[in-house]
Parts: C-alpha cells; structure tokens; sequence
C-alpha cells in the first residue's frame, strides 16, 4: 500500500482488525439472537388467543418503536441499576439491545410469511397426523422461510448499520475503532503526529459500509424480484 | 427475593419536567424541520426517478445509493467531525436537522419513485390524450394517485426520522435523549429517567403510526376505499 501517506497504514489495520471484527461479531449475534426470539414469536403470533397476541403484539411495538440508541441505555444504564446482575459490557449490550429491536422485526416478518401459507398446507399436515408443533416446524415454517430470506437479508443490511451506535458507549466497532485513531493521530508524535485526519478517516469509515451494504440490499432486491 | 425492586419517584417529573420539555421541543423542532425537507426531496427526486429524467435521475440514484448504505451515525460524524477539518464548521443545531433531512430525503425518495411508478401507464396517457403536458399530467394524474399510494411508507420514512434525532446526542445537541442523559448524570435517577425517556418516544411513535390508518382511510382512493 504505497500509495498511502505513512499513517494510513496502521489506521486502516487497527480499523479492520479491532474494529470490522467488532462490527461483524455484534452484527452476528444480534441476527442469531433476532432469528431465535423472532421466528417462534411470530409463529406464536399467527394463534387466536388474545392473551399471548397482545403480549407479543405489545413486545414487538415496543422494541420496534423506540430509537435503538434508546433501547441501548436502557440495557446498559437501567439493567444494571435493577439488578448488579444484570450488568454487561459494551459488546454484549450493543448486541442485547440489537436482538431485541431485530426479534420485534424477524416476528412481524415470520407473522405474515406463515400466514402467506395456503390453508390446505395446514390440511394436509394435520391429515398425516402431525402435531401443532410439529406441523409449523416440518410443513409450515420450511416453506415461510423462503419468502422470509428478502427481509431478512435487508435486516442484516440494518443490524450492521445499526450497530454502530455501540460507539456511544464505547464497544470496539468499526465507527468507534476510527475515532480512537482520529484521537491518536491527533496526539503529538511518538503517539500521533499531531494532525486532524478525520476526514479521510470517517470517509473511510463510509466506503468499508458500503462495500458491505451495497452487495446485499442488491442480493435482497433479487431475491424478493425472484420470489414475486 | 427480589430481582426488580423497582420504586418510580414522581417528583422526578416537577423538578426535571421543563428541562425534559425543552429537549421534547427541540426533537419536535428538528423533526418538523427534517420531515418537511424529505417531503421536498422526496417529490421532486422521486418525480425524477420515476420519469427517468436525464442527469437528475442518475446523481438522484447515487445520492439514495450512499445514504441507505452508509449507517446514518457514521454520516452525522462525517458532518460534524469530518468536514471542519477541510473548513465546514457547523453548528450541532445545523447538522441535527441536515442530517436527519439528508437522510429521510434518500428513503422518501425512494418511497415516491415506487408510488409513482405504481400508477398505471395508461392513466398518464389518458391525460396525454386530453391535451395535458408532461408536468400537468404529473401534477393531475401521477401526483394524487401515486402519492397516496407511497404516503404509508412515507409515513414511516417520518416516524424513522423522529428516532433518529436520538443519534444528536453523539453531537450534544440538547434534544430529548441528550436532555435525559444529562439529568441522569446529575440525578442518578436512572429508573425515572428512562422510563420517562422510553415513554415519550413510545407516545410519539404510536400516535404517529396510528395516524397511518387514520390518513390512509381518510386519503383511500375511490375505488380502494368501497
């Protein structure tokens, strides 16, 4: 990378390095945790009993209506002062607060995929003698999942956008991991060399989300193209 | 034993609830501001989008394509910490409602160009057939029926708006969530300051999604609406 001035080098490390990792790892276990909360609600959702619809109803408005930034103190900030317990790092809030806005959205998505599913699906299962359970996780659900991938490959798209906002409370991220070095370099030398390179940094900061994002809200428009 | 021993002081509420107004005031201000921006945006590059007017249309692509690919924190930090260094120097109040605006105006963009495209060809030729102009056709035919047609989604482009303004606490503008946190600081009074916060977002969110069915029925066009 000679083409680089002498300080983009290690900046562009230490970003990809600490920071993309951090992104990736937090945007990993928000989809995981958002799929394990978000499909067997939105299943749950589509049974007539009011008592569990209106819980579930009442969990998916709430997560989906606060500002995540919101959700994200009230994990890091109010958690703890109920309970020492419930105290987490930065990371693993970031990720708490991701999951709990990400399953509000995989819920609602599962809800009207399962009930996009034709009746006599539901018929013929129930014919061959399978079980509610095992009805949905053999029959119904296998079939949800595809014209679930659309939206949940746009999900991915916001839960790694959105996990930037782990840069509020200090979670090694890739928008956190360029401020640091934005502080450094502004340091005199040994540390920095005493100059403001936000610029070019948080530029960079925006490529690297792009060259991430723009691949797959493109996948995501294709899929949703060939399933239509 | 008990794992959430949760007491509410309402206090809370009369020593903190002029400050806490204010911040309300100021996301409300910024909000409007932004919404209105979006709505401009929107109409005139969705228009644009839509008809496939030269130049116009193509920048307009390039400008929705960076902002819903890039996390909008990341564009706040560009504005605000970013761009003094090559000497743009704004203010927190002029990036809190640019950025939000900059932001809604790419997805409202969109929101528009899908109304628009939705309204079927031959109701534009029908009123080519009357004698309209392009424009008069647009403002006549294509604007009453594909607007309707992407105000739901528009709406929600707004509601995402309002939540965002959150993100000007990384800049200190003293909006709702700023406000709130700072009080926390002071108080300690954690349980009452996010719930408090929590809870006007929620009323805020809500009332705006329900006014979603309310504008749709409302706005449902007449042979939706039987």
């Amino acid at each position: 990378m000679s083409f680089l001035p002498d300080w983009a080098e290690p900046v562009l490390r230490y970003m990809l390095e600490v920071g993309l990792r951090g992104t990736l790892q937090i945007a990993a276990i928000s989809l995981a945790g958002s799929l394990l909360i978000g499909v067997p609600l939105g299943t749950l959702l589509t049974i007539k009993f009011m008592p569990s619809r209106a819980l579930i109803r009442l969990y998916i408005e709430v997560w989906r209506g606060l500002p995540v930034l919101v959700t994200l103190f009230l994990v890091f900030f109010l958690l703890p002062s109920l309970n020492p317990r419930l105290e987490f790092d930065a990371l693993i809030s970031a990720s708490i607060a991701l999951t709990l806005w990400g399953s509000a959205q995989v819920a609602e998505a599962t809800r009207g995929a399962v009930q996009s599913i034709p009746k006599e699906q539901h018929e013929a299962a129930s014919a061959l003698g399978f079980g509610w359970i095992g009805r949905h996780v053999f029959v119904i659900l296998p079939q949800a999942l595809r014209r679930l991938l659309p939206p949940l490959v746009s999900l991915l798209v916001n839960i790694i956008q959105t996990s930037t906002i782990a840069q509020v409370i200090g979670a090694p991220e890739l928008l956190e991991s360029a401020e640091r070095q934005v502080e450094r370099l502004a340091a005199p030398p040994p540390i920095g060399i005493g100059e403001i390179k936000a610029f070019p940094i948080y530029a960079t900061v925006m490529v690297i989300f792009f060259c991430i994002s723009f691949p797959l809200t493109r996948l995501a428009a294709y899929l949703e193209r060939r399933l239509a | 034993m008990d794992i959430l021993a949760v007491t509410f002081d309402w206090s809370f509420i009369t020593e903190n609830g002029d400050e806490l107004l204010a911040g309300l005031r100021r996301t409300l201000e910024v909000s409007a501001i932004a919404i209105a921006g979006a709505f401009v945006i929107g109409l005139v590059l969705g228009a644009a989008r839509a008809h496939r007017v030269p130049v116009v249309s193509q920048l307009a692509a390039v400008y929705v394509e960076i902002i819903r690919n890039t996390p909008i924190l990341v564009q706040i930090f560009f504005l605000f910490f970013g761009l003094p260094q090559i000497g743009i120097i704004l203010e927190p109040f002029t990036v809190a409602w640019l950025a939000v605006t900059i932001w809604g105006g790419a997805f409202n963009t969109e929101n528009f160009r899908a109304g628009f495209e939705a309204v079927p060809h031959r109701f534009r030729e029908a009123g080519f057939a009357l004698g309209f102009g392009r424009l008069t056709t647009f403002l006549n035919v294509t604007l009453p029926i594909g607007g309707r047609i992407a105000l739901p989604s528009s709406i929600n482009t707004y509601i995402s708006v309002v939540k965002n303004t959150s993100l000007m606490y990384v800049i200190s503008y003293p909006e709702l969530t700023t406000t709130a946190l700072n009080i926390n600081a002071l108080t300690l009074q954690t349980v009452e300051t996010f719930t408090t916060l929590a809870v006007s977002y929620l009323v805020i969110v809500w009332t705006m999604s329900a006014s979603i069915r309310v504008v749709e029925r409302r706005l449902a066009l007449p042979e939706d609406a039987r």
